[in-house]
């Protein structure tokens, strides 16, 4: 009798929990065939979000970064700052739509400079972890096994196969033909990897359901956390 | 007209008897008491190990950018995590790239704080939500207090007492991105380079991160639900992780078997069509 009485919408939190189950259950009676229950909450859950999005938009963004600075703390020079950046909607008009390339130009000056610092912190050191691979034992390598060689050897292998698949600047014969299907196989059973993750995370987005309508809605206490 | 094959019958089920079995598949792996033991897959003792030298005081940043969808995956690795700092008395901070998770990263942590005795604004704190990670990462750097402002609380970053003396990026120990979207390649590439990141990524996103992985640039990494059964192994705690990751292996096994009896079925009917021929 508790656990009914608990469970019941008489709360607040009870009827939001409510409102959470019967939108679950709707989005997944699609599931069971198209219905216009189902359309009425996608319709729903698409406004909502989007509607939701709004608020932290405008009072972590334009809020917090703009209007506060200029008003509270009286830096005056942001004032410009959003109109700079409204003059890309000039992009919809044929008269005045050069005004709008300025905008482009900065953000694009501001990626390409980003992109500068990002290649050197993301991609140098890939390159230079690769070009370390010891790929015999020496005294230099104390701490390297023949497991590792072989790893690095298999590691440097694939890296040039997959490298090789990707030229495209000349016509692929011969060794360099094969060297490119060896590198089309590594990349399949890499792809294959990462589509058996997808299928897990599809199935954990299903089960973080399924945990919700057990945990907070019949209280089915799951774990111990 | 001929009657159906028990193959054909096989071949032409209803989908939906498949999700109705799914279902309770699912349902029945989250309820039942089971504890499979996991094997420590390397990346999560990795992470394990990096969290293991932090020392009391220390800094942390937890990036926190998922929001209801992938709950199962990243409630239980963050809940691990936040336990194993707590345990090791250190000092975090969050930051949310997504409007969503500001709130659902602020209740969890609400949640397991008060459970542990650690109080807001003195050992942890929420920075709310920040948009353009790659702007928010640069200004931290330079000046963290100007670039956050606030908390998520509405009081100016320099009054709390966790980050007392805080006045960059550079000032933390280590970055933990919990996160379904690709923002890890961003802390890599505009934090300090003496900033240790861990990664504790959904499942999909795994197989991308072990190259960051091999090349050290992050330290270690939890991979969804799998890897905080792990983690919580590791910690002996008993969480989420360990019933979710049950559901989901239990789940993956009744889809190979779908998988093998229909392709069963399909090769049984071709022969039988033969057959008749």
């Amino acid at each position: 009798m508790d656990w009914f009485t608990e469970f019941l919408p008489r709360t607040p939190e009870r009827l939001s929990i409510w409102i959470g189950v019967i939108c679950t259950l709707a989005i997944y009676s699609l599931l069971y065939r198209e219905n216009p229950f189902y359309r009425f909450f996608e319709h729903m859950y698409i406004g909502l979000a989007a509607g939701y999005s709004l608020g932290p938009l405008f009072v972590d963004i334009i809020y917090r970064y703009w209007i506060e600075p200029i008003w509270v703390q009286g830096y005056w020079a942001w004032a410009f700052v959003v109109p700079y950046g409204m003059y890309l909607y000039f992009i919809f008009s044929e008269r005045y739509g050069w005004i709008s390339r300025i905008v482009i130009g900065t953000l694009i000056g501001a990626s390409a400079g980003l992109f500068f610092q990002e290649f050197s912190s993301r991609y140098l050191p890939q390159l230079n972890s690769t070009l370390k691979r010891p790929l015999w034992i020496s005294s230099a390598n104390p701490d390297i096994t023949g497991w590792d060689v072989f790893v690095n050897f298999l590691f440097i292998a694939i890296l040039i196969s997959v490298l090789t698949y990707f030229t495209f600047s000349y016509e692929q014969r011969g060794v360099i033909k094969r060297t490119a299907i060896l590198g089309r196989w590594f990349l399949m059973i890499g792809l294959g990897a990462i589509f058996g993750n997808t299928v897990m995370a599809r199935m954990a987005l299903l089960i973080g359901r399924i945990y919700y309508l057990l945990n907070d809605w019949l209280m089915i206490r799951i774990g111990g956390g | 007209m001929q009657p159906q094959t028990i193959w054909q019958r096989m071949l032409s089920i209803d989908r939906r008897l498949l999700y109705l079995l799914l279902f309770v598949n699912i349902v029945a792996f989250l309820v039942a008491p089971i504890r499979m033991t996991a094997s420590i897959s390397p990346p999560v003792q990795k992470f394990y190990d990096e969290i293991e030298k932090l020392k009391p005081g220390d800094l942390v940043m937890i990036s926190s950018n998922w929001s209801a969808s992938t709950l199962a995956e990243n409630q239980p690795q963050l809940e691990a995590v936040l336990n194993h700092l707590m345990r090791k008395g250190v000092r975090f901070t969050f930051i949310s790239i997504e409007a969503q998770s500001r709130d659902i990263s602020y209740r969890l942590a609400e949640r397991v704080t008060s459970a542990a005795g650690y109080k807001y604004g003195e050992q942890w704190a929420h920075f709310g939500f920040v948009p353009n990670l790659t702007v928010a990462i640069k200004g931290m750097v330079n000046d963290l207090p100007s670039t956050i402002k606030q908390d998520v609380r509405g009081t100016p970053i320099e009054k709390l007492p966790v980050l007392h003396g805080v006045k960059s990026l550079r000032d933390y120990q280590m970055v933990i991105d919990v996160t379904p979207s690709n923002t890890v390649p961003v802390w890599i590439s505009y934090s300090p380079k003496e900033l240790r990141i861990l990664y504790c990524p959904t499942s999909v996103m795994a197989a991308e991160a072990y190259t960051y992985l091999d090349s050290g640039q992050i330290k270690g990494m939890i991979t969804g639900a799998k890897g905080a059964q792990e983690y919580e192994q590791l910690l002996g705690i008993r969480g989420l992780g360990a019933p979710f990751a049950n559901a989901i292996s239990f789940s993956h096994v009744l889809i190979i078997i779908f998988i093998l009896l229909g392709n069963f079925a399909m090769l049984m009917q071709r022969r039988y069509e033969r057959r008749e021929v």
